[in-house]
């Protein structure tokens, strides 16, 4: 059974749409990187998955509750961090947590115990009888990442975790989230795509209110238009060089670049995606005598599916 | 990981736990924070100082109680109206600015438990304002005590009183500042802004007390029992007297009741229709 399915989903404010026809389901034990621009709808639709907000069309459930008809299950199962971490400002750490648990319907002696837990676990222990008021950004994000740890739910929707954070602190939050991996289900925003490259098995790019993309980070880049990008430097006859190059079968277009000082020519080489074309551009200039300094074949990151994804031309 | 595994949590899925829970928290608020304390100590002070004034005016005429004087007169109101504001502005409108009203509703609570919980505390915190009261036979015997000792035995000088003078206007104040309560709750659940949910608290508890002043402003014409019946100042002094009435109870708490639904309502079609 899918961890979190989701069909249809809509949104609509006034005349915006936020999210449209958003389907998608998590698997247990996924960690998923929800990826998009600013206003893009990933929010939106972390809201509706937590129950916040209400779609206006479509459905989804959570560990096999729906999510209007039966709210309290659902949540239950949920662990949610949202943006900016709201929190009271009046209490201090142990006391926010320990009220948090009990809103969870954690009772008795479980409380402090899990509340131990969570503080050891986020790194709060020194700060513990600190008020909320007084802690710096990067602990009031701890506390928000405790506060979805509590009574270990089995799904957790973090809203851009690393936020505003140093990278001390990113890695630190890194490190907790994979940590996580081994038995929850995991779901986070964020802009951070070399975060998303190195803790997430899935992503789902959503741009505009669509879901653009939905697969694993290495099925995403493989078929990627930059993937057999090939860019070289060598000095010599442009033309004669392009127009060879220009010949060989699999390469689509050769773009020269601007002019680089002491006579050195700039040309990509934009080929299918899955092939290599070093071997036979450094053959063909190697074959006029001509010095060649640089040769260097592209390799595609998520941020190369980011841009294609979601560029607006 | 591993270790907690074997530690089961105990969890309940107690409706009233959960209340409890919430309950607390907003006493604790009250209580824990200068906020409360600053309330307490202007409405004890306030109490303080009409006793006082009222005790002179007493001296010089007789027939009511102390507490018919207290509560029969317009400076009263002044103080009275200012209260719920003061105790409700934050309930609703603090969780929405500061956005804890998310990480509230996606906790496994409803709606309803929130709104209770954060009602019956501020109701508590209201009932607490007003024990002070509950020492006034004491402090009349004392003066009383004081008043003999000194001037002999002068019946004029003596204050009277019977437990009904101080259970009426004890009853009352808790009977309507129940649907009073809920109304500032209302109010906060309106706006994100604090002030603008005191200032429309404000308005809407003048306008109710008006609304029973309607009567001596048209003269008596053929709706004008429906306005005596819904007249605070009548039911203050009539219980302030002694006189209980089970009808302002009626009244007061089924406009309590039906105000928290209409705030459950609001709060819930503020978040689906954002």
């Amino acid at each position: 059974m899918s961890m979190v399915t989701v069909e249809h989903l809509h949104k609509v404010f006034g005349r915006f749409t936020a999210v449209k026809d958003a389907t998608f389901s998590i698997e247990k034990g996924e960690i998923v990187g929800f990826l998009g621009p600013n206003g893009a709808g990933k929010t939106t639709t972390m809201k509706m998955l937590t129950g916040y907000l209400p779609p206006t069309t479509g459905t989804a459930s959570i560990a096999g509750y729906d999510i209007i008809d039966k709210p309290l299950e659902a949540r239950r199962h949920l662990g949610y961090m949202p943006e900016n971490v709201p929190l009271y400002e009046d209490l201090r750490v142990t006391e926010y947590l320990e009220y948090r648990a009990r809103l969870k319907g954690i009772c008795g002696k479980s409380v402090r115990q899990q509340v131990g837990w969570v503080v050891d676990r986020c790194g709060l222990e020194p700060k513990r009888r600190n008020l909320i008021r007084t802690l710096s950004k990067g602990y009031r994000q701890r506390v928000g990442l405790a506060d979805a740890l509590l009574g270990n739910p089995d799904l957790l929707i973090l809203d851009e975790p690393t936020n505003g954070l140093d990278p001390n602190q990113i890695r630190q939050i890194r490190e907790l989230v994979r940590s996580l991996a081994e038995d929850h289900t995991v779901i986070l925003s964020t802009h951070i795509l070399s975060e998303v490259e190195m803790i997430c098995n899935k992503v789902i790019i959503i741009d505009q209110g669509q879901i653009k993309a939905n697969d694993t980070p290495q099925n995403l880049t493989r078929n990627l238009r930059a993937a057999g990008r090939v860019s070289i430097e060598f000095k010599g006859d442009l033309d004669v060089v392009v127009k060879e190059l220009e010949a060989f079968e699999p390469v689509k277009k050769v773009i020269v670049e601007a002019p680089l000082p002491g006579g050195w020519h700039h040309v990509i080489v934009r080929a299918e995606p899955g092939t290599d074309t070093r071997e036979k551009a450094a053959d063909i200039i190697a074959s006029h005598h001509f010095p060649m300094r640089h040769i260097y074949r592209h390799i595609p990151s998520l941020e190369d599916v980011f841009v294609e994804m979601t560029r607006k031309d | 990981m591993a270790e907690k595994e074997k530690i089961a949590i105990s969890r309940t899925q107690s409706w009233y736990y959960t209340l409890r829970t919430i309950f607390w928290r907003e006493f604790r608020s009250y209580l824990c924070t200068p906020f409360g304390w600053v309330i307490l100590a202007c409405a004890i002070g306030l109490q303080g100082f009409w006793l006082q004034a009222v005790l002179q005016t007493m001296s010089k005429a007789t027939g009511e109680s102390v507490m018919f004087y207290m509560l029969d007169n317009v400076n009263f109101w002044f103080f009275f109206i200012f209260i719920f504001p003061l105790i409700t502005m934050r309930t609703m409108a603090e969780e929405e600015s500061h956005g804890t009203l998310e990480v509230f509703l996606t906790a496994p609570v409803t709606t309803t438990q929130i709104i209770l919980g954060k009602y019956i505390a501020a109701l508590l915190f209201y009932i607490i304002l007003w024990t002070p009261m509950l020492l006034y036979p004491w402090v009349s015997d004392l003066g009383n005590l004081y008043t003999a000792l000194r001037y002999d035995i002068t019946p004029e000088g003596r204050i009277n009183y019977t437990p009904a003078d101080w259970f009426g206007p004890i009853s009352i104040l808790t009977i309507s500042g129940s649907f009073f309560i809920a109304l500032g709750i209302f109010c906060s659940s309106l706006t994100r802004s604090q002030i603008i949910a005191g200032i429309v608290c404000t308005c809407s508890i003048i306008i109710y007390y008006f609304m029973g002043r309607v009567p001596e402003l048209w003269g008596e014409f053929p709706a004008a029992p429906a306005f005596h019946y819904l007249s605070i100042s009548e039911q203050i002094s009539a219980f302030s007297r002694g006189l209980i009435d089970t009808r302002p109870l009626v009244l007061y708490v089924s406009l309590a009741v039906f105000t928290l639904a209409l705030t459950k309502r609001v709060v819930d079609y503020r978040r689906w229709h954002r």
